[in-house]
């Protein structure tokens, strides 16, 4: 028995294609598992950041103490003492030559 | 039926008061749960501005700020029986002594404080970095530290009076008084910043969460005119001075008499900025701008400028009225010696610091172009010096002013002035004639630059030929007059001596003087213009036996430091 298939013409298919949203979901899933991942990576470096800040900040602390003890040591008055212990004096005349 | 439909109506009754109660929290309170939320993750975090450094001329720190913390502790985390043995051991470090009964009182202290019925109390407010360390080694449990800031003075309780002191004010922030601390504060101060990020449960920061950042603006930083070198000789001069002549009070400035630039500013009795509350508030004041006084003879070098530069006077000009005192309106003008000379020249006058010549020269110039010259040096008025205690005395009204007063004021009795006027008005006679505003600060810095305070000229007060005469006449006093024995030969150095009765109830008291000395060296080309003053010296009340030996040993050393070799 010879089937004919009835003819209809072809359905314009409206909307999105099954396998193109498919794709989509998919792409966003990846998306999503891809910032879990970032985010998982980065949140340890949290405390990483917190120590260097901690770091920077007992080093800048330092140094100012450092600066301070330079300048208490190269004041006039503990030259001029210094200087007194080891045995220097006030010049007492000049002679300037011409 | 009717079962079910009560049944049903209390569901619907359970579900609308829980829609509604929803809609509460969710809508109407969304606001204030999300800022509640927002509290607990996200951290403000303040980020204090350091105070700017002053600094010398040469870049070296005259002051800077130092880190230091505050000590708190948590009185709800410490146990009770704990407090005692916590509050000895800080005590112990507090103190920085093993055994002494003080450890004890302090030890009480901090047991009554840590027993408060409070979440947090302040132990100490300011502690040094190793005492900070030496409590962190104790690993305390509720004890914790802020860090705060005092300020550092390498060079000691040297410049106080320059510099002013660092204190607080009524809300606890740091503020500057007097000096250049106070007239500067806000310059120095600087902003603080903020930041505000998310943090997590452990108070760590999510590096992809929310962040804020308002950028602290460190204070700005001062270069001065000041000379480290010329502070700590006058310094040291003025201190050997004080105790050679006996003196209550005594102050030496000293400037640059081309730019008006402060070269450096002592005084005595002085205070420790660092401890200024030891002190009492008298001493706070900077008498080199805030102190008045009767100039005396050294006044007598203006009011010669001012008749030579209004055509009235010359050097050679002879005195009709010197052979003996001189009676005014009931008074008799006598000279400090009771030595007179007939017919003496004006620069005679200057040099043996003769008052009946005076009053003549103040006689030719008249009460009226006499009063405009005082105001033309900048007397009467503030110099605009930038330090934050500046005063300026007042000059009684023109019309007001009698003969006598007059002929007073024409050796610097019954008129009032400040150091820095008298030493600013000097400078002029020193630069040719120019009256110059006298600056402390040469340059203010930032992060993006610098300022740099040019030398400003206030007016020309003479012409260069009457400050070239005027020069010549100090220069004679120098060299002939009362101080001669006490000048470094070989320099021309112009200078006058001043010896001023110090009004008492109404009178003078010829016991007790204002001895100072004021002049500018070389004569020829002025490195620095000088006033050295004495306050009730007892060893002598001759401005020409303490406060001119005072100037020539600065001098002396001056010119070394200059490298200016002797042109004679």
């Amino acid at each position: 028995m010879t089937i004919i298939k009835k003819f209809e013409p072809e359905e314009i298919k409206k909307g999105f294609s099954k396998k193109y949203i498919s794709a989509v979901v998919a792409g966003f899933f990846i998306l999503m598992l891809a910032e879990i991942w970032a985010s998982n990576s980065v949140v340890a470096y949290g405390e990483k950041l917190e120590k260097l800040s901690s770091i920077t900040k007992t080093l800048s602390l330092e140094n100012q103490i450092l600066e301070n003890e330079i300048a208490r040591q190269v004041s006039l008055n503990r030259v001029a003492s210094k200087s007194g212990e080891l045995g220097f004096s006030q010049a007492e005349s000049i002679q300037y030559i011409r | 039926m009717r079962r079910i439909f009560w049944i049903k109506s209390v569901f619907l009754l359970f579900f609308c008061s829980l829609i509604i109660r929803l809609f509460y929290w969710q809508v109407v309170r969304a606001e204030f749960l999300q800022s509640q939320a927002e509290n607990q993750y996200f951290t403000n975090t303040k980020i204090d501005a350091a105070r700017g450094d002053i600094l010398f001329s040469d870049g070296f720190i005259l002051a800077s700020s130092n880190p230091a913390f505050s000590l708190y502790g948590l009185p709800k985390v410490i146990a009770p029986d704990e407090r005692q043995k916590i509050s000895y051991s800080l005590a112990k470090i507090l103190s920085g002594l093993e055994e002494d009964p003080e450890i004890d009182t302090l030890a009480k202290d901090l047991i009554t404080k840590l027993s408060q019925n409070l979440f947090w109390v302040q132990l100490k407010k300011i502690i040094s970095t190793e005492q900070k360390k030496q409590i962190e080694d104790l690993n305390l449990s509720g004890i914790g530290f802020e860090q705060r800031s005092t300020r550092f003075y390498p060079e000691g309780s040297s410049s106080a009076h320059l510099l002013g002191f660092l204190g607080s004010d009524a809300k606890g922030a740091s503020k500057g008084y007097f000096g250049v601390e106070g007239y500067y504060d806000g310059e120095l101060r600087g902003m603080s910043g903020l930041i505000r990020n998310e943090r997590d449960a452990l108070g760590l920061p999510i590096l992809i969460g929310n962040f804020f950042e308002n950028e602290a603006k460190n204070g700005k930083d001062l270069m001065l005119n000041v000379d480290r070198s010329i502070q700590f000789i006058i310094e040291r001069e003025l201190k050997l001075g004080m105790e050679s002549y006996g003196a209550k009070a005594g102050s030496v400035v000293v400037m640059d008499p081309k730019t008006g630039g402060i070269l450096a500013v002592a005084a005595f009795p002085s205070y420790d900025p660092v401890k200024y509350f030891d002190y009492p508030r008298e001493y706070y004041k900077n008498p080199v701008v805030a102190d008045q006084y009767e100039p005396g003879s050294t006044f007598k070098v203006l009011v010669m400028a001012a008749g030579v530069n209004e055509d009235v006077v010359e050097p050679d000009t002879r005195c009709d009225k010197c052979s003996g005192p001189i009676s005014i309106g009931g008074f008799t003008i006598r000279t400090w010696n009771n030595k007179y000379y007939p017919d003496t020249s004006l620069k005679d006058v200057i040099i043996h610091s003769d008052n009946t010549g005076m009053v003549f020269t103040a006689q030719k110039l008249g009460i009226d172009k006499f009063y405009s010259y005082i105001e033309n040096f900048g007397f009467g008025e503030p110099s605009d010096i930038d330090l934050q205690d500046e005063s300026s005395p007042d000059i009684r009204p023109k019309n007001s002013w009698k003969e006598i007063d007059l002929a007073t004021a024409s050796f610097g009795q019954g008129i009032a002035v400040t150091p820095i006027q008298m030493v600013r008005a000097v400078a002029a006679i020193a630069n040719g004639g120019n009256l110059m505003e006298p600056h402390v600060v040469k340059e203010i810095r930032d992060e993006r630059g610098s300022f740099r305070v040019e030398p400003k000229v206030v007016r020309q007060v003479l012409k260069d030929s009457t400050a070239q005469m005027i020069k010549e006449m100090m220069v004679a006093a120098v060299e002939e007059g009362e101080a001669r024995v006490f000048r470094p030969k070989g320099f021309r150095i112009a200078g006058k001596t001043g010896t001023a009765q110090i009004p008492v109830a109404g009178h003078y008291d010829s016991t007790k003087t204002i001895a100072s000395f004021v002049g500018f060296a070389p004569a020829d080309d002025p490195k620095f213009v000088m006033l050295v003053r004495y306050d009730e010296p007892s060893s002598s009340i001759f401005g020409s036996e303490t406060a001119a030996p005072t100037f020539f040993n600065i001098a002396k050393q001056l010119f070394i430091y200059y490298k200016i070799a002797p042109s004679e």
